[in-house]
């Protein structure tokens, strides 16, 4: 394996977990703790093979995964704006429920146990013909070219969620409910229907993150697909500060320590590949306890 | 206290907790309604997932009586159907009674996987060298080594939370994954017992517990009836010592809890250990009662679960019994479900999830039975005060 080849898995490792990173950043940043980012992805990775499998077009199957996010982010806003239930507990509850009724629906619709029928996958980046492009060509032959569509896209829309926080009025008003949320409702903005349209939205970007594991990088369905990849983007957004440009970097990080523990567990047998999938863990708890950056989370984080 | 809270509702400040811990400090008072709270909490979740169960039912045309029959045939409908459930009980009870010993002093201890996993494998290593050590002193010191080795788990995220002021939910959460990727490669690697099935060798059966009730094939150690004498003594401490006074004060309002004198860090740290502890008790009577060695990933989630259990009877140590016994009979109900109605064991994790929800709402509902009922009685009392004077 060289070193674009370890590129190429490492993009295809960070991509879910910046998907669902983005989704816990929106959620984050206007003040409700977001764990529910597994549930989210797992519902979006659900919905994306029923609606691929139902319709024939993996387009709709990604947008019924943002919708399926968006479910879990509804249930989640509602359970801690309306009722005002602990937002750890309430996500907690949530995980729970999408990891059982994704099993159970599975059953219910395709009347298997484990493991839903094969469906069309999204394309992949060779597929878009741009292969004959001159440098782009030469990386797509490579290896790189079997990364699904959503990788590019990924960065783009971290991109746009950069340009949205830091420059829209939008985007000032969701990080001014999170630091005072008082403050934000005396400037007479609706401090709940904000942070109910920023979970939403959040979970429809985790939901994308859950479409990527089922119909980007495999194209089924497995029970409990996800494998803690929801856990994974929030210690992301405790490494990357809570800034939307800080998540990137800390996405990658650990999209490069999971490929490096897949490649371990093939090229060298000897070494523990344990080491390189807890290390994303560690070194969170590094970062937290030299406390290398003084950036603080949102002030008004929990708070209702 | 009161006042304070009752003043802030109107802003958008309080906080679900203080809701949560007026109810906690009502039931310090002795009479008996506020001594049924929890029971009370626990009747309208209860309630939502019976309708739950009979929406499913309705959904899937199944027979409504059929489901709740599966339910209970599947955990108690035999003598092996309940041995296992009541087995099933032991790391239940114990994982909730560790949620709610943190929760009391104010800290919501969600790193239980771990603290399990790493006490129930130094529990497996521990019985493995200890079995030249007579019965009586190997069988508590495996127990207490996994508590100690539970509690050292704890330790960095309550050290992190006191010094660094880093919200435990985060650290414990951090900490779950390098306990579960750590065991993973102890097991195997240097601790394994040398085949590929990421386990250890067999516990020697001195270090065993022993059956004390032959019911069905498999029978019911003594693990249970530990659990449950270790939930009394947590209730009896809660309520009656100082000890337990103060870190309940702790939970309830850290800042008057400082004034009245009280060494806040202190005692949530102290608490934060214990719970740690009681984890790492649950996954060393796992293995020397039940699995008697360690696998790799052998806990199904009941770190998590504790959460469930804990919230379900409002954090009361005294109740437990009645909430992990509710989630040991659904859990160990799912295959049941599965062979007699063919319908997804996945079910049962769906009315978990279910059940948590509605509990977890119920400070927002203010549900008649277990809130309305206090205030209504308050109310009245205030107006009578109003008329006198």
């Amino acid at each position: 394996m060289n070193i674009l080849q370890l590129l190429t898995l490492t993009l295809g490792k960070t991509t879910p977990v910046l998907l669902a990173c983005m989704g816990g950043l929106l959620s984050e940043l206007s003040g409700v703790i977001n764990f529910a980012l597994e549930g989210m992805m797992l519902t979006g990775a659900f919905f994306a093979v029923w609606l691929t499998y139902s319709s024939g077009s993996p387009w709709i199957g990604l947008l019924g995964a943002a919708a399926g996010g968006t479910l879990i982010g509804i249930l989640h806003s509602l359970v801690c704006l309306r009722f005002r239930a602990n937002q750890i507990v309430s996500s907690i509850a949530l995980n729970l429920l999408a990891a059982g009724a994704s099993g159970m629906l599975l059953n219910q619709v395709f009347q298997v146990y484990g493991t839903s029928p094969t469906v069309e996958k999204l394309p992949a980046l060779n597929q878009l013909g741009i292969g004959r492009l001159p440098f782009l060509g030469e990386i797509l032959a490579s290896g790189a070219g079997e990364l699904s569509i959503l990788v590019p896209l990924s960065i783009l829309f971290n991109l746009a969620l950069i340009a949205f926080l830091k420059w829209s009025v939008w985007g000032l008003r969701l990080k001014a409910c999170g630091e005072n949320p008082l403050a934000a409702k005396a400037a007479g903005l609706s401090v709940n229907r904000i942070r109910f349209l920023a979970i939403s939205t959040g979970g429809a970007l985790a939901g994308v993150g859950g479409a990527y594991l089922a119909i980007g990088e495999l194209s089924t369905f497995v029970e409990q697909m996800t494998q803690g990849r929801g856990y994974l983007a929030i210690a992301a957004l405790i490494l990357g500060r809570w800034r939307p440009f800080g998540i990137l970097p800390a996405t990658l990080f650990f999209g490069l320590s999971g490929a490096f523990s897949e490649w371990l567990a093939v090229r060298w047998t000897g070494l523990p590949y344990q080491l390189f999938l807890a290390l994303p863990y560690a070194v969170c708890l590094g970062v937290l306890l030299f406390q290398m950056d003084k950036k603080q989370p949102p002030s008004a984080l929990g708070r209702v | 206290m009161k006042r304070i809270a009752d003043c802030s509702v109107n802003g958008c400040s309080v906080c679900p907790d203080e809701r949560f811990s007026k109810t906690i400090m009502a039931q310090s008072q002795c009479n008996i309604e506020n001594r049924l709270g929890p029971l009370l909490a626990m009747i309208p979740a209860l309630a939502v997932g019976i309708c739950f169960c009979l929406i499913l039912a309705f959904l899937l045309n199944i027979e409504p009586g059929d489901m709740l029959a599966a339910i209970w045939i599947g955990a108690w409908g035999g003598a092996n159907e309940a041995a296992a459930t009541l087995n099933k009980m032991t790391p239940l009870l114990l994982t909730g009674l560790a949620v709610s010993v943190a929760y009391q002093a104010g800290l919501l201890n969600i790193g239980c996987e771990g603290q399990l996993t790493l006490g129930a494998l130094t529990a497996a290593v521990f019985a493995l060298g200890a079995a030249p050590l007579p019965w009586p002193l190997a069988m508590p010191l495996t127990v207490l080594a996994g508590a100690l080795v539970g509690a050292l788990w704890a330790f960095p995220a309550i050290w992190l939370r006191n010094s660094r002021g880093i919200h435990e939910v985060i650290s414990t959460l951090l900490l779950n994954y390098v306990a579960i990727y750590l065991a993973d490669f102890l097991v195997r690697g240097p601790l394994g017992d040398g085949t590929s099935m990421a386990r250890t060798a067999e516990i020697p059966s001195a270090g065993i517990w022993p059956n004390w009730w032959n019911l069905g094939t498999f029978g019911v150690t003594a693990a249970p009836l530990a659990a449950l004498l270790l939930s009394c003594i947590l209730h009896l401490w809660r309520y009656q010592t100082y000890w337990g006074y103060e870190a309940t004060a702790c939970g309830n309002n850290p800042v008057a809890a400082k004034a009245a004198g009280i060494a806040v860090g202190r005692r949530q740290a102290w608490n934060f250990l214990l719970s740690g502890a009681l984890a790492g008790v649950a996954g060393a009577l796992e293995v020397v009662a039940t699995h008697h060695r360690f696998y790799a990933a052998f806990s199904p989630g009941y770190g998590f679960d504790g959460i469930t259990v804990a919230f379900l009877v409002n954090n009361v140590p005294g109740w437990t019994w009645l909430s992990s016994l509710l989630l040991a009979s659904l859990r160990s109900a799912d295959k049941w479900l599965q062979i007699s109605l063919g319908i997804s064991p996945n079910t049962i994790i769906v009315l978990q999830a279910v059940l948590l929800i509605s509990v977890a709402c119920q400070a927002g509902f203010r549900l008649p039975l277990s809130f309305g009922l206090g205030r209504l009685l308050e109310r009245l009392q205030r107006h009578s005060n109003h008329r006198e004077l």
